[in-house]
C-alpha cells in the first residue's frame, strides 16, 4: 500500500494495524456472535496502545542508525540465508528468551526481569488472545470445555481437571511472577546507592508502580472472588479495568517501549559479529584488526546521513581506524604532533565555547576563516 | 554546572590514579572508563589520560540505533541504557575520539559519564580529584581560560612550532558542560 494515500507513513501503519486487529475479532469471532461485551474497555485500550506502539516504532525507524538495522539485517538475509537464520535462531533463544546477558549482570536482576517480562507477556498473552477473540472456551457438555482458537476447534479438557485450573488460573500465576518481580525492583531502586545515579522518578519508578497496582488490583478479583465470596467484586473489577486501561495507553511511551525494541538485539551476531575471528577490517593507522566491515561501513553511511564529517585530509574517515589509534590522534592533534593527515572538518564536540582538538575550522585556503576560536 | 574539564596531556606521569579512581565511583560497577595510553611508544614513554568530550552533538549517541545513549539537562552524554542498549558498538567506531568501552557478557555499552552523580552536584569527577599532576583538572572557566592565555604566551606547544596566527589552535582543549 503506498503512502499517497494517508497523511503519514505512521498514519498508514496505524490504519493497517487497527483494520487487521478487527477483522482478526471478526474472523476469531465468527463474525462478532461471541464477543464478550465486558471486554470491550480493555479492547479499546489495547486499540490505543497499538496506535501508540505504531507511532513510536515509525519514528524510530526513521532515524538513520536504526533503519540501518532492518537494511543490513535484509541484506544478510538474503546473502547468506543459512548462517543469518542459525545466528538469529540462537541469538533470540540466549538473549530475548533466557535473557542470559542480565545474568552476567547478576542473579537478582536476571530473576527479577526474567519474572518481570515472561509474566508480563504471559498475561498479555492471555488478556488480548480473549479479548481480541482469538480464543475462547466452549462448553461441550456440562464436564467438558473446549479451547477454541480464531474459531477453529482444538484441545477438549475436563471442566474440573489438573489442565484446566492451570488455564483458568493462567492469570493469577503470571500475575504473580510480575508481583515478586516488580517488589525485587522496587527493593532494588530502592536500596541500590549505583542505580540511583541515573534513576528518574517518572522514568525509571512510574513504570513499576504502574505494574504494581494492576497486579494487585488484578489478585485482589481473586482474592475476593475465592475467599469474600465475591466480597466488591464488581468495584474491583471496574479499578482493575481502569487501571489496565491507563497501563496500556503508558506503554508505548515510556521505559517500557523497551519491549519492541528489543528484538533488533537477534540481528547484531548475524550483521556484525558473531566470534572474534569474524573481525577483519584493519586499522588505517596500526593495521590490528579491530571490526566488521559490515559495521564499518554502516557506521560511515549512518553519520554521512546525519551529515556528521569526521574525514581526514588524506580521505580516511576516522571510523577507519581503532579505538587507541583515534585516542592518540586526537592528542597529538593537539600537541601538533600530527603529520600529514588533518580533519577535513571540525567535530561539534564542545558546548559552543572553543575549537578543541579536532574541531579547529576548517582550513580554507586564500578565504577568510569562518570560525574563529573564543579567546 | 559551572565548572569545565581541563586536560593538558604533556604533565600526565602515567601513575594511573584516575583510572583506580574510576573504578570507585558510583555507578561504575568497578570497572575503569577512562584510558591512560602512550602516545607513541616507538618514540617516547610519554602517556595522556584520555575521557569523553561530552560532545554537544555526539556522534555516539547519533549512531546507536535503539537510541540508548541519553544526554543530561545538563548536557552530560550518559552511559548506555540497560534496557536499551542492545550491544551494537556501533557508539565505538562513530565516537571519533574512541570512549565507549564494550563489555561482551553484559551485553552493554559503558562510558565516561563525568562521574554524574557528583559533576550533577558541581563536585569534582573523579579522575580530576585524583590527579596528582594536575593533567585533568576540573576548574572554572575563567581559570582555565588564563591558563590557556599563558600557554599562548609562553609558547609552549609541542612538536613543529605553529605559526603566529594558529597557535590558539593548539592549546590545550577544555570541556564539559558549561553553562552560566
Ligand atoms: C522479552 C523481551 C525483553 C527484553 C530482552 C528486555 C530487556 C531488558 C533489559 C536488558 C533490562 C535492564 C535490566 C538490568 O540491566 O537490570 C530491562 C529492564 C526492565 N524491563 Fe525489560 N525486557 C523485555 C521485556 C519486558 C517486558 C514485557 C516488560 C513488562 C512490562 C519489561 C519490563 C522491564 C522493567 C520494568 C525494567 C526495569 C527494571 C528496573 O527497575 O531496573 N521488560 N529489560
Ligand atoms: S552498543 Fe548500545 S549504546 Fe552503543 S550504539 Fe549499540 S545499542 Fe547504542
Ligand atoms: S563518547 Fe565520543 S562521541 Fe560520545 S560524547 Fe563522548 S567524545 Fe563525544
Amino acid at each position: 500500500m503506498s503512502d499517497r494515500y494517508f497523511y503519514s507513513t505512521a498514519a498508514k501503519w496505524s490504519f493497517v494495524g487497527f483494520t487487521v486487529l478487527v477483522l482478526s475479532t471478526w474472523i476469531a469471532s465468527a463474525g462478532f456472535e461471541h464477543v464478550d461485551m465486558a471486554l470491550f474497555g480493555y479492547y479499546i485500550a489495547a486499540v490505543i496502545c497499538m496506535i501508540g506502539m505504531v507511532v513510536r516504532l515509525t519514528l524510530f525507524f526513521a532515524r538513520p542508525a536504526t533503519s540501518q538495522v532492518l537494511k543490513r539485517s535484509l541484506k544478510q538475509m538474503k546473502a547468506e540465508k543459512k548462517r543469518a537464520s542459525k545466528a538469529v535462531a540462537a541469538t533470540t533463544v540466549n538473549n530475548i528468551v533466557l535473557q542470559k546477558f542480565i545474568w552476567e549482570r547478576g542473579w537478582y536482576r536476571w530473576t527479577q526481569h526474567m519474572l518481570i517480562a515472561w509474566g508480563c507477556l504471559g498475561s498479555f498473552a492471555i488478556t488480548f488472545g480473549l479479548t481480541f477473540q482469538w480464543m475462547r472456551f466452549d462448553l461441550i457438555d456440562i464436564e467438558t470445555y473446549q479451547i477454541v482458537v480464531f474459531n477453529i476447534p482444538t484441545i477438549k479438557m475436563a471442566a474440573h481437571g489438573l489442565f484446566a485450573e492451570l488455564v483458568y488460573n493462567g492469570l493469577n500465576i503470571t500475575a504473580l511472577m510480575l508481583l515478586v518481580g516488580v517488589l525485587m525492583a522496587l527493593y532494588r531502586r530502592i536500596n541500590d546507592q549505583d542505580v540511583k545515579v541515573t534513576q528518574r522518578f517518572e522514568f525509571d519508578i512510574l513504570p513499576l508502580l504502574m505494574l504494581l497496582i494492576v497486579t494487585v488490583s488484578g489478585l485482589l478479583l481473586t482474592v475476593s472472588y475465592v475467599f469474600f465470596g465475591g466480597f466488591i467484586h464488581h468495584e474491583l473489577a471496574l479499578f482493575h479495568q481502569l487501571t489496565v486501561i491507563i497501563f496500556l495507553c503508558y506503554f508505548p511511551f515510556g521505559k517500557l517501549f523497551h519491549l519492541p525494541v528489543r528484538p533488533m538485539a537477534a540481528s547484531v551476531p548475524m550483521n556484525y559479529r558473531e566470534v572474534e575471528a569474524d573481525e577483519t577490517r584493519v586499522c588505517a593507522g596500526c593495521g590490528t584488526r579491530y571490526a566488521t566491515d559490515n559495521q564499518v561501513e554502516d557506521v560511515q553511511a549512518i553519520l554521512q546521513a546525519q551529515t556528521i564529517q569526521l574525514g581526514l585530509s588524506d580521505g580516511t574517515q576516522l571510523s577507519d581506524y581503532c579505538q587507541p589509534c583515534r585516542r592518540s590522534m586526537r592528542v597529538k592533534m593537539q600537541l601538533n604532533l600530527m603529520n600529514g593527515q588533518l580533519p577535513t572538518h571540525p567535530v561539534d564536540t564542545n558546548t559552543g565555547m572553543s575549537m578543541p582538538g579536532f574541531g579547529r575550522p576548517k582550513e580554507t585556503k586564500g578565504e577568510a576563516k569562518d570560525e574563529t576560536p573564543v579567546r | 554546572m559551572n565548572k569545565v574539564m581541563y586536560l593538558e596531556f604533556e604533565r600526565c606521569i602515567g601513575c594511573r590514579a584516575c583510572q583506580a579512581a574510576c573504578r570507585e565511583c558510583g555507578d561504575h560497577e568497578g570497572l575503569e572508563r577512562n584510558y591512560v595510553d602512550y602516545i607513541d611508544f616507538s618514540e617516547n614513554r610519554q602517556t595522556f589520560p584520555m575521557i569523553c568530550m561530552q560532545c554537544k552533538n555526539p556522534a555516539c549517541a547519533q549512531v546507536c540505533p535503539a537510541n540508548a545513549i541519553q544526554i543530561t539537562p545538563e548536557g552530560v552524554v550518559l552511559s548506555a541504557s540497560e534496557e536499551k542498549c542492545i550491544g551494537c558498538r556501533n557508539c565505538t567506531f562513530a565516537c571519533p575520539f574512541g570512549i565507549p568501552k564494550f563489555d561482551f557478557e553484559k551485553n552493554k555499552m559503558y562510558k565516561c559519564d563525568m562521574c554524574y552523580d557528583r559533576s550533577k552536584h558541581d563536585i569534582a569527577p573523579m579522575c580530576a580529584s585524583v590527579c596528582p599532576s594536575d593533567a585533568i583538572r576540573f576548574i572554572d572557566h575563567d581559570e582555565m581560560m588564563q591558563l590557556r592565555r599563558q600557554r599562548v604566551q609562553m609558547n609552549m606547544i609541542e612538536g613543529k612550532k605553529p605559526s603566529q596566527d594558529d597557535k590558539w589552535n593548539y592549546v590545550p582543549e577544555f570541556f564539559g558542560v558549561y553553562s552560566d
